[in-house]
């Protein structure tokens, strides 16, 4: 019954060597029609490690939806390339009331990429969606939290807020046409799907596959003047090595948000420039110093010792920060002296100098240890000046997380010479997730933050209201930190509208976090991203100054990009020619299953002589 | 006559047979969906915290979001809204796409079964065909040399022999050009027709290899000891003395009779193709069912979780009933029993 199975196999696999061959030999696939689309295009390829999770500005959470929004719409404001301050975009000029209450934003005159007029209207009506629908408030909701009403008179927009608000300028929120959005009846499952999307950015989404690629086109009525490319297209990789491999070979023409293994690979290819700059990330141990309920009940089983901020202090003298960046991240950090805002945003970043700095130096943290009381043991261990517990610490880390897995080695180390016990504790990302941020069995942990560039967000993890209730409802805590002159400090920034004056106000935020230690940073890490110079002529990063290419809060870098033409990269096109290259494999191919064929004659012949 | 007396009988139970086995298999899909609920709510952690990890979310609006996701409901209330969902098949939610899992599952089902679809087929026959022929002549340079071989690939990691052929055929190495794209199951500006089809193929031939080169090794050990079991049985010693050529002994004779393991084996795994694979679909960025559950149990996104696994378990208890079944048509022994 089955006996026409087998030869048929034989010839599904001829059939299947033949295709293979076809396939192989670019020309006879998709190459061809390729190479002659892109002549005429300027096309810059960007290849991410995320995908889209939606086109809908009120639902998008992920970083690269993030930036795919500041390419196809603008915002209120944007960061100023060359020092990061917000700076006009969709508003021209903005006036604020003397009690800092009542923000009005002049709406530019300008066109949707349909046509039509942007108005005050549209960017009322956006933040009065998400005021007042609950859907709409799933990705950017905090935005509009403090927003008591928002209108619209021609050009002007009137936003009025319960309390003032300092980070007025730095609203994450993308200004959608209300011509095309208020004919959606369910934001929630709206996908926003429908293209070429119609948006006031630099550049328009013409197509969009799931998973796989977004192509965005340049906006011809974009207001600054259309890109300097045709096409950007956004192409995911669900892995960061053959995302490396791929701009190696040139699918991809640059890829941003490199870990320092991957970046490493890129050396010694003469097309790619490695971009190796300030990043926007801090990575800090939160310590369990104490924590506490949103009503000040004592919540978790963190260790008594660490309440005490010298124990905190001492182990903050025991890290060798240097090293840890050397060790750890390939040295492609910056060691922390500051707090939780990163060097790249110099108004706002405070760093420890003179008495007050922090070094290395565990004589000074064992010193602390004995005048406090904590007696070493017979095993080398100090134990509470009670004498009721040792000091041996648990330490919180991600599993499958190699650079965590090694700095829990270095710190483990210092960390003896100290008198103290250090035992790494390794928890996949929900555990971790819930014993660090709500019910608060740690000791120590790895944690660390993506800044903005106003610094609002991270300052407000800090926060008393941020902790958990007892029935770990609310949250949203970096370290069950609650201290009256940290709140203090941050009503009084959310109030100071002179710049300068706030960035002082929160200076004076990261040096008390920096002195009292519920968290203590370890370093910032870098920006670490590739781009093929035959491909990409000329890039302008967000700062100016040595910034990111890829995952600013800006359309900045690729508003400005510029290809290398045609004609320039075929002179650069240099070694051994493909196409020859598969014609000769596919010969021998062919001979090799000729010759293969032919044995089995000769086999299959024996056989019947047999 | 006595044939056609003897059929309908052996239809009738059939019939019976392949009732107690669906009823036996609705039972089974069943428990899945109590187990899965409880699994899932066994797992640590409060979804709603895992997402909102390194964002700006106010107390306010994490409570906001588990009341979307009726995580603020008692467990009994959460249980029967999930059997009531998953009776209606409705997957819920995911929390991070925020869209219907079912719509996600749906996008994302056609390039799997492509994928590993194929890759089954290929592997099927190519275990087959070589299991068949080692089997045939135990010892001889053939079997020594293709078992050897497809142990040595079955052993390889999958993530490295990905990577690894990733990197010497995408990318190209020294005189080797880089042939094949490094991702997707098509070309950005990829042109429509038969062009989008030699494209699509041409995505395909890496992800494609790295599965065949990986699972082939199963096929073609069971298929060699079965037809080991053959080769000395009286019928093929009957069949050598009735003259015929040993190629055609093997083909007509051992090869039919030493299937019946492999069928089996071969069903169990189509209702794992569903489940794509999660390996290579990662490798290679294929837009598929295996790259969607990766993603989820990154974020973790709980309800794709539960979806998908409730998918994929349904449909190897779906495809090993129907393996049962087939099994009693194919192997009248079993029929007897």
């Amino acid at each position: 019954m089955l006996v026409w199975f087998l030869p048929m196999i034989k010839r599904w696999l001829g059939v299947l060597g033949a295709l293979c061959l076809v396939i192989a030999i670019p020309g006879t696939a998709s190459a061809a029609p390729q190479e002659a689309t892109q002549s005429a295009r300027k096309v810059v390829k960007v290849g991410v490690t995320q995908a889209v999770d939606s086109m809908n500005p009120f639902l998008a959470v992920r970083l690269v939806s993030g930036s795919l929004q500041r390419w196809m719409y603008s915002f209120l404001t944007v960061p100023d390339p060359k020092n990061l301050q917000p700076s006009p975009d969709l508003a021209e000029s903005w006036t604020t009331s003397p009690d800092g209450l009542t923000w009005t934003f002049k709406i530019r005159t300008a066109k949707w990429s349909d046509g039509q007029p942007i108005t005050a209207d549209d960017a009322a009506w956006t933040f009065n969606k998400m005021m007042t629908d609950d859907a709409a408030k799933a990705g950017n909701g905090p935005a509009v939290e403090n927003f008591t009403s928002v209108t619209a008179n021609g050009q002007e927009l009137t936003i009025k807020l319960k309390a003032p608000q300092a980070s007025m300028l730095d609203i994450p929120v993308a200004i959608v046409p209300k011509h095309v959005w208020e004919k959606v009846t369910d934001i929630a499952k709206y996908e926003a799907d429908q293209y070429p999307t119609v948006g006031s950015g630099p550049y328009v989404a013409v197509e969009h596959k799931k998973d796989q690629f977004v192509r965005l086109e340049a906006n011809k009525d974009y207001w600054q003047g259309p890109a300097k490319i045709d096409e950007l297209q956004v192409i995911f990789y669900d892995n960061p090595a053959a995302a490396v491999v791929g701009l190696k070979k040139g699918d991809i023409d640059l890829i941003g948000r490199l870990a320092p293994p991957d970046f490493e690979s890129l050396k010694g290819d003469d097309n790619i420039v490695q971009w190796n700059t300030e990043g926007r990330r801090a990575t800090y141990l939160q310590v369990n110093h104490g924590a506490t309920t949103s009503d000040n009940k004592p919540i978790g089983d963190g260790h008594p010792a660490l309440k005490d901020p010298r124990v905190r202090q001492a182990l903050h003298y025991g890290i060798d920060k240097q090293k840890l960046v050397a060790e750890t991240q390939n040295g492609l950090a910056r060691p922390a002296d500051g707090s939780i805002v990163p060097p790249l945003y110099k108004s706002f970043f405070w760093e420890a100098s003179g008495a007050s700095k922090i070094g290395y130096d565990a004589a000074k943290a064992n010193q602390i240890l004995d005048d406090a009381g904590y007696k070493k043991g017979a095993d080398g261990i100090r134990t509470m000046p009670d004498g009721s517990r040792k000091l041996a610490f648990r330490f919180s880390i991600h599993t499958d997380a190699p650079s965590e897995e090694k700095l829990a080695e270095y710190l483990t180390g210092w960390f003896k010479e100290l008198g103290i016990q250090l035992t790494a504790r390794r928890l996949d990302s929900s555990k971790f997730t819930e014993e660090t941020g709500t019910t608060a069995l740690f000791d120590i942990a790895i944690s660390g933050w993506s800044v903005n560039p106003d610094p609002e967000e991270v300052l407000g993890t800090h926060l008393c209201s941020r902790r958990p209730t007892a029935s770990g409802q609310g949250g949203g805590t970096e370290s069950f930190y609650c201290d009256p002159q940290y709140e203090d400090l941050y009503k009084q920034q959310q109030k100071e509208l002179d710049r300068p004056k706030r960035a002082d106000i929160i200076k004076k935020m990261q040096e008390r976090l920096y002195a009292d230690a519920p968290v203590i940073a370890l370093y910032y890490p870098n920006d670490l991203e590739g781009y093929r110079k035959d491909r990409i002529a000329s890039i302008t990063p967000i700062p100016e100054d040595k910034g990111l290419l890829y995952g600013g809060s800006s359309y900045w870098p690729f508003y400005t990009v510029e290809a290398v033409t045609k004609d320039a990269a075929a002179e650069s096109d240099g070694g051994p020619n493909p196409g020859l290259i598969a014609a000769i494999a596919a010969a021998v191919v062919v001979l090799a299953l000729g010759g293969f064929v032919l044995a089995r004659r000769r086999q299959g012949a024996a056989d019947e002589r047999e | 006559m006595t044939v056609v007396i003897e059929a309908a009988p052996a239809r009738h139970g059939l019939l019976r047979y392949a009732a107690t086995k669906a009823g036996g298999a609705l039972l089974s899909i069943a428990m899945v969906v109590v187990a899965t609920f409880f699994l899932f709510r066994m797992l640590p952690g409060d979804p709603v915290r895992a997402l909102a990890v390194g964002r700006n979310m106010t107390p306010e609006q994490l409570d906001l979001e588990r009341a979307r996701l009726g995580l603020d409901k008692s467990i009994p209330e959460q249980f029967l809204h999930f059997v009531g969902q998953t009776l209606r098949f409705d997957l819920g939610t995911s929390y991070e796409y925020k869209r219907p899992v079912l719509d996600l599952i749906g996008e994302r089902i056609g390039p799997t079964l492509l994928l590993t679809g194929t890759a089954l087929v290929l592997a099927v026959s190519l275990g087959i065909w070589q299991g068949a022929r080692a089997g045939w002549k135990p010892g001889s340079r053939f079997d020594r040399f293709s078992t050897a071989i497809s142990l040595v690939l079955w052993s390889v990691p999958t993530f490295w022999l990905g990577l690894l052929l990733l990197m010497v055929f995408a990318a190209g190495i020294g005189p080797i050009p880089g042939l094949f794209p490094t991702r997707g199951i098509s070309s950005v500006d990829a042109p429509d027709g038969f062009g989008y089809v030699l494209d699509v193929a041409q995505h395909m031939v890496l992800p494609c290899l790295t599965l065949v080169a990986v699972v082939y090794a199963q096929y073609l050990l069971v298929m060699r000891s079965s037809v080991l079991d053959e080769v000395e049985q009286d019928y093929i010693t009957t069949a050598r003395a009735k003259g015929l050529k040993d190629d055609d002994i093997r083909r007509r004779h051992a090869v039919p009779n030493a299937l019946l393991p492999t069928v089996t084996l071969v069903f169990m795994r189509i209702g794992f193709v569903v489940g794509g694979a999660v390996t290579v679909e990662a490798i290679f960025s294929w837009p598929g069912l295996g790259q969607l559950f990766y993603e989820a149990i990154r974020v973790p996104d709980f309800t794709l979780m539960q979806g998908t696994f409730l998918l994929i378990t349904v449909s190897v208890i779906l495809m090993n009933t129907l393996a049962d079944v087939i099994y009693h048509v194919l192997d009248p022994r079993v029929r007897s029993v």
